[in-house]
């Protein structure tokens, strides 16, 4: 690993080899290959963080419907059940949901004006547990309930998020496919620009060879030719996936579902994404010095 | 005395052919003087191969400063390469580099510094004659401009072994005369020379050199039993 990183090859040293790229428009196929990882990578921390913040939130909730169709039945139910559950073990936070924020949450599906009149409207207790709810807890709940009224639902969040949360899982582990693919692929395009470098430059490095250059020497130069074309694309790589990044966070903040809320990149998200290029850099010195040392070995 | 090069039973065979070099025997001592000669097609190149390393025999010894190089690890053998000087007949200069890069080479390579590496390649362009041309690409030299610069590398690093593939092939007969005195100083100084030619006056420019002749890859006169070639016609006329 001696010189691997050795970036500060002397003036003379560097023009062993031609200046100039190392083979054509690498730092353009770099940049689209950094911005698509970029990409991944970006919708891999988000959903990451979503699905972990929205599991944690609503897998310690639950909510109790009291489905009794009189108004002022159902509002005292709705008190006995706050009393019920206010203390009741793992419970840290009961709260009686009013008649208007219902109303509220219904809007979007039943419109404005909505009376008792017109549609029995459950009243809502939500409860906090301190952490995720149990089957267990749920059946006490209920066996507690029963005794305050026999129209009464209990759910779950966690149990009807469960299909959104896996989904959240598949699309995870979908971006850190994506993200392996790219990194592979990014891999095999740096081994043929360098296989390409080295058979247009097969003079030099036969007569360096004969002259006593070892393989490391030679690996050197390619290396740095290489790391530098990857930092250039890595940079426009990373401009081009910020700007995206930020129209589509613009995009997401205007959506004002709850499911989306914690859909924005979190601030160690940002500094993850910088060093993607610097990862890839380093992950194309390594591949080009291997290249180099398993090629020379076959060409001399 | 312990010979920079010993050959025992070499014979070289390019992929599925028959044998281009064939039983070949024989040791240079330190400070010795050689002359290959042969016509073309003989195995001249070839054996020069042998010696500065571009291939490993198909079969034989060959021990090179005392060591076993043809079972040699790949890792060791630069460090022998450094130790040898080499003349390519198509001067294999490296094209973006100029005349003063080209020069200094084998010193980058060995890792001299620069501070210590202006003054020997100036000097020797000035011996060469090309110093106005330094910053010159090869490009842009003449084929004997060239040759000059590749003897200049092959010299710069003072090596133990200088094997020259046709070195006076391009150039005219005081030039050529003027580069065998640097060979044969270098000579003085211990260093082993090997120098391929079809020109068999050229032994006598030189004081105590030794012939080796191939013929159709075999060594025909490693005693030297060919040492008395015809008067020069050329260098000294």
């Amino acid at each position: 690993m001696a010189g691997l990183f050795d970036f500060a090859l002397p003036d003379h040293d560097r023009r062993l080899l031609p200046e100039g790229r190392i083979a054509g428009q690498m730092p353009w196929v770099l940049a689209i290959m950094i911005f698509l990882t970029l990409l991944a990578a970006a919708a891999g921390i988000v959903m990451a963080r979503a699905a972990t913040s929205g599991s944690e939130d609503l897998s310690s909730r639950a909510t109790v419907q009291i489905l009794e169709a009189e108004p002022a039945v159902r509002a005292g139910v709705r008190g006995q059940v706050t009393k019920a559950l206010t203390g009741f073990p793992g419970v840290v936070k009961v709260t009686a949901v009013s008649d208007e924020r219902v109303r509220q949450l219904l809007l979007p599906w039943l419109g404005d004006g909505l009376t008792d009149g017109d549609i029995p409207i459950p009243a809502l207790v939500d409860v906090a547990f301190a952490s995720a709810v149990t089957d267990k807890q749920i059946a006490e709940m209920k066996a507690r309930l029963k005794n305050v009224s026999a129209d009464i639902r209990i759910d779950s969040h966690a149990s009807w998020m469960a299909p959104f949360f896996a989904l959240m899982q598949s699309l995870l582990w979908l971006c850190l496919g994506i993200l392996l693919l790219l990194l592979f692929a990014t891999s095999a395009t740096i081994i043929l620009a360098v296989r390409a470098a080295m058979n247009t430059h097969k003079a030099t490095i036969e007569i360096m060879h004969l002259i006593g250059a070892t393989d490391f020497q030679l690996a050197r130069l390619f290396q740095r030719r290489v790391a530098l074309d990857t930092l250039q694309g890595g940079l426009v790589g990373l401009v081009l996936a910020i700007a995206v990044i930020l129209l589509l966070a613009g995009q997401f903040g205007q959506i004002e579902a709850g499911l989306f809320s914690d859909a924005a990149m979190p601030w160690y998200g940002w500094i993850l994404l910088a060093l993607v290029p610097i990862l890839i850099t380093g992950l194309s010195m390594i591949v080009a010095r291997r290249t180099v040392l398993t090629n020379l070995k076959q060409m001399l | 005395m312990q010979s920079v090069v010993e050959f025992d039973n070499v014979g070289l065979r390019y992929g599925t052919g028959s044998e281009t070099l064939t039983d070949l025997s024989f040791k240079l001592f330190p400070g010795s003087f050689n002359f290959l000669t042969g016509a073309s097609g003989a195995g001249k190149t070839s054996l020069l191969k042998l010696l500065y390393m571009a291939h490993r025999p198909s079969r034989g010894d060959i021990h090179m400063f005392g060591q076993d190089v043809v079972l040699m690890r790949r890792e060791r053998l630069p460090g022998f390469r450094r130790r040898i000087g080499v003349v390519f007949q198509d001067f294999r200069l490296v094209r973006h580099l100029s005349t003063f890069d080209n020069i200094a080479l084998p010193l980058r390579i060995a890792g001299i510094q620069e501070r210590d590496l202006k003054g020997p390649v100036t000097e020797m362009l000035t011996w060469i004659g090309l110093s106005e041309r330094a910053d010159a690409r090869p490009a842009t030299l003449s084929g004997g401009e060239q040759q000059r610069v590749a003897i200049a590398r092959a010299v710069i690093g003072r090596p133990d072994l200088l094997v020259a593939d046709e070195p006076t092939g391009n150039v005219d007969p005081d030039m050529a005369r003027r580069l065998l005195k640097l060979f044969a100083a270098l000579n003085k100084l211990g260093t082993t020379i090997v120098v391929a030619t079809h020109d068999i006056h050229l032994l006598h420019e030189v004081e105590d050199a030794q012939m080796m002749h191939l013929d159709k890859g075999r060594l025909s006169d490693p005693t030297g039993a060919l040492r008395h070639p015809p008067k020069p016609l050329i260098l000294k006329a």
